[in-house]
């Protein structure tokens, strides 16, 4: 992966070439990137050399002022303020691009999925920062017409409404003409996709299919290890046991990718967890699979390992070009983040932590003790 | 308000004990009310069906959806209410129907006005109200508290005490769905204030006396309808010390590690609840499991829920409120010190809503 440094105009040649320009045929095996992917790549081999018309895939990365002492500012308005421009930045060729050849500038509806899958408090990382989504409604609707929504989707932890209440979204979207919608309480389409040697077959919310879809996760990685990202963010937006095909999860992330055909991914790294938060205060924009790509580095996890984003790439080792744009491009630097970012996982998925809980029994059954319910460890 | 009319439990066969609520704390009572000499745990109720099974798993004989079918079918000397907050008092009132003492799972209600409600019908029953403050039956708290009466330090001018954990909402990667009423003042008459200040409260007037509420602030994190912060500033006059307090539901907690900080400043040095907790989880396993096989040789009493101090002090708590419903004695932390927590609690919300800093609202619960 490269990062590109500026010429005389950090605006030049930003225009992603990921698949945009044409809307999911939820029958069609069709590829997320637009086929325009190169070389063989690493996380750890550059890929300098490789011209954009071999196949060079362009994700753009801005820096964002950062906050007040401590890392994170508690007041959303201040935050909205001080991502606007720097997702402008990140937004212009989406939005700037001569009429009838740009999925956002053309849109008649676009989706917003956030990563918003439970209220955790969005200094932590897990979550992406309402205010990122916020100051993206603010753009969106001074630049387009459309209609534009924030979705989410209720799942058996809890309830979207709850999660946007509590994350602040009810709230912040009363300020604009756009609203929070709960995709399980909507219209699905049976799609049938194929993924490699998988026919994935599953229920995607119609809005997703008939919208312009724009994912924006936040750099963190899931349960087991993998960077969370933009693809894996739709497939949490599917019906859940709709699929018939016994495709893996994988295979549904990637079939949900390829039947919704996302135009953008904003990856939200303002605040990054991985083990822990930090505040990297970066940005990201291009193809939804090439900025999962950059975020899978970014973590410095393992490309090969990772199905959902090799396989969107049909296992070929994308050449991606992070290019800086903003006000500040010069100091952007992705491998002073990269070497800055954490690289741990999420919390132990127990209550408490199993060596605990295997000690505790243990100690209960040599002792005769009782043990309590937090610790009985699926007894 | 009178005191409860005791002296009504008499059989020296065991007491009986009903479990009303047996979710995860429930089952920590249950559990601990089994390994309690001279009690016997003959019912328990709660309408979820996983925790009856679990109850019943623990060798709870009998099982109900219901507890008001527990209370009339079962003959009770005393009931644990481990319920959500919003049924407390009319647990206590139907088990005041039923003359069973109660031990009520904090915060004893949602308010004050509520707390003089159940406490009213429980005098009238004639049962007795014990209440689940188990910081003060901590080692690293009963630490703190002997070397404070010792006078280890002297004069102490300022003390802070700190509770914070991660509330209802937990920590990722999210499991179950948060109860709906632990974020509703409807359901739990407050925020953090109410779910872990009583509980600070109770040891702070346990440690320096009558304590007066001089400002306070309360915050939520999140746009949730409750607090999930709240900073107290307090002066105690009986010692002279000025007392702050911070409680918060905001922060990732992972056991067994918890964070409650009790600091005592005093003239000639510092005394600390660190300086009094168990140090390592595994080491303390290991030495409870030596000191309890170690009991059965010698036939003391042995460690319950040993490595563990904070589920033991639950262990304390109830065994300390059955021993003295089986003396005929008023229970340790009775209903007027439950009641005078939510006082404390409702004294902050109203100068917090005074200075109005951010405008979290101060609960308001119609009983």
């Amino acid at each position: 992966m490269t990062v590109d440094r500026p010429a005389d105009d950090s605006s030049d040649d930003r225009r992603t070439d990921g698949g945009s320009d044409h809307q999911a045929d939820a029958t069609d095996d069709h590829r997320t990137d637009g086929g325009n992917v190169g070389a063989a790549a690493t996380d750890t081999e550059p890929l300098d050399g490789d011209t954009e018309s071999a196949g060079r895939i362009r994700v753009r990365g801005t820096l964002v002022e950062p906050g007040t002492a401590g890392g994170w500012c508690p007041d959303i308005d201040t935050r909205m303020a001080t991502l606007e421009t720097p997702l402008s930045s990140l937004l212009t060729s989406e939005l700037d691009i001569t009429p009838g050849t740009n999925a956002l500038a053309d849109a008649d509806r676009i989706t917003l999925v956030p990563d918003a899958h439970y209220p955790y408090h969005p200094s932590s990382g897990v979550v992406t920062d309402p205010a990122v989504v916020g100051a993206t409604v603010a753009i969106l609707e001074r630049r387009i017409d459309g209609e534009v929504v924030v979705a989410g989707r209720s799942d058996d932890t809890i309830s979207f409404e709850r999660t946007a209440e509590y994350l602040g979204y009810e709230s912040l979207l009363e300020r604009f003409d756009a609203d929070p919608v709960d995709l399980a309480s909507e219209g699905h389409t049976d799609t049938r996709v194929t993924v490699g040697d998988d026919t994935v077959s599953t229920l995607v919310p119609s809005r997703l299919t008939r919208s312009t879809v724009v994912t924006m996760p936040s750099l963190r990685p899931t349960e087991t290890g993998r960077v969370a990202g933009g693809l894996r963010t739709l497939a949490a937006m599917l019906e859940d046991g709709t699929d018939e095909t016994d495709a893996s999860a994988d295979s549904r992330a990637l079939g949900a990718a390829r039947a919704i055909d996302p135009a953008l991914s904003v990856l939200d790294a303002t605040t990054v967890y991985a083990g822990e938060p930090y505040a990297a205060n970066t940005l990201f924009a291009g193809p939804a699979a090439a900025v999962d790509a950059v975020g899978t580095s970014l973590l410095e996890r393992s490309f090969e390992a990772d199905d959902v984003v090799r396989r969107a790439f049909d296992d070929d080792r994308p050449s991606i070009t992070v290019t800086p744009v903003g006000v500040d491009p010069e100091s952007f630097d992705l491998e002073s983040l990269r070497a800055a970012l954490p690289t741990g996982g999420l919390p132990p998925a127990d209550d408490t932590p199993a060596p605990v809980t295997a000690a505790y029994r243990l100690y209960a059954a040599v002792s005769g003790d009782v043990v309590p319910p937090q610790l009985e460890g699926g007894e | 308000m009178s005191p409860p009319v005791l002296g009504r439990w008499t059989d020296s066969s065991g007491l009986s004990l009903g479990l009303l609520g047996v979710g995860n704390i429930g089952t920590v009572h249950l559990k601990s009310a089994r390994a309690i000499d001279g009690v016997d745990v003959v019912a328990a109720a709660d309408a979820v069906p996983e925790n009856r099974a679990r109850a019943e798993r623990a060798g709870v004989d009998r099982t109900y959806d219901d507890y008001t079918t527990l209370l009339e079918d079962e003959s009770l000397d005393a009931a644990v209410i481990a319920m959500p907050p919003f049924l407390h008092a009319d647990a206590v009132e139907r088990a005041a129907a039923a003359g069973v003492d109660v031990f009520v799972e904090k915060p004893l209600a949602r308010s004050t006005d509520e707390a003089d409600r159940l406490l009213e019908a429980a005098a009238e029953g004639g049962i007795a109200v014990g209440v689940d403050h188990t910081l003060r039956y901590q080692p690293d708290v009963r630490g703190v508290k002997q070397a404070y009466d010792e006078g280890r330090v002297g004069h102490v001018p300022y003390a802070s005490m700190t509770r914070v954990n991660d509330g209802p909402l937990g920590r990722p990667p999210a499991a179950d769905e948060p109860p709906d009423w632990a974020l509703e003042r409807d359901g739990a008459g407050g925020g953090s204030l109410l779910e872990l200040g009583v509980h600070c409260f109770d040891v702070l007037e346990w440690l320096f006396g009558d304590l007066e509420v001089e400002s306070a602030a309360v915050d939520a994190t999140l746009e949730v309808p409750v607090e999930d912060a709240a900073t107290v500033l307090m002066r105690a006059p009986e010692t002279g010390t000025t007392v702050t307090l911070h409680c918060g539901s905001y922060q990732w907690e992972e056991l067994p590690e918890v964070n409650t900080r009790v600091r005592l400043e005093g003239v000639t040095g510092t005394i600390s609840n660190a300086d009094h907790l168990p140090t390592n989880f595994y080491a303390d396993a290991a030495k409870s499991a030596l000191s309890n096989v170690a009991s059965r040789v010698t036939g003391d009493d042995p460690d319950i829920f040993g490595p563990t101090f904070y589920y033991q002090a639950h262990y304390e708590a109830l065994s300390a409120f059955c021993e003295a419903i089986q003396r005929d004695e008023t229970p340790p932390v009775d209903g007027r010190d439950g009641r005078r927590t939510l006082e404390l609690a409702e004294t902050a919300y109203e100068l917090a809503a005074a200075s109005d800093r951010d405008g979290v609202e101060r609960p308001e619960v119609r009983t």
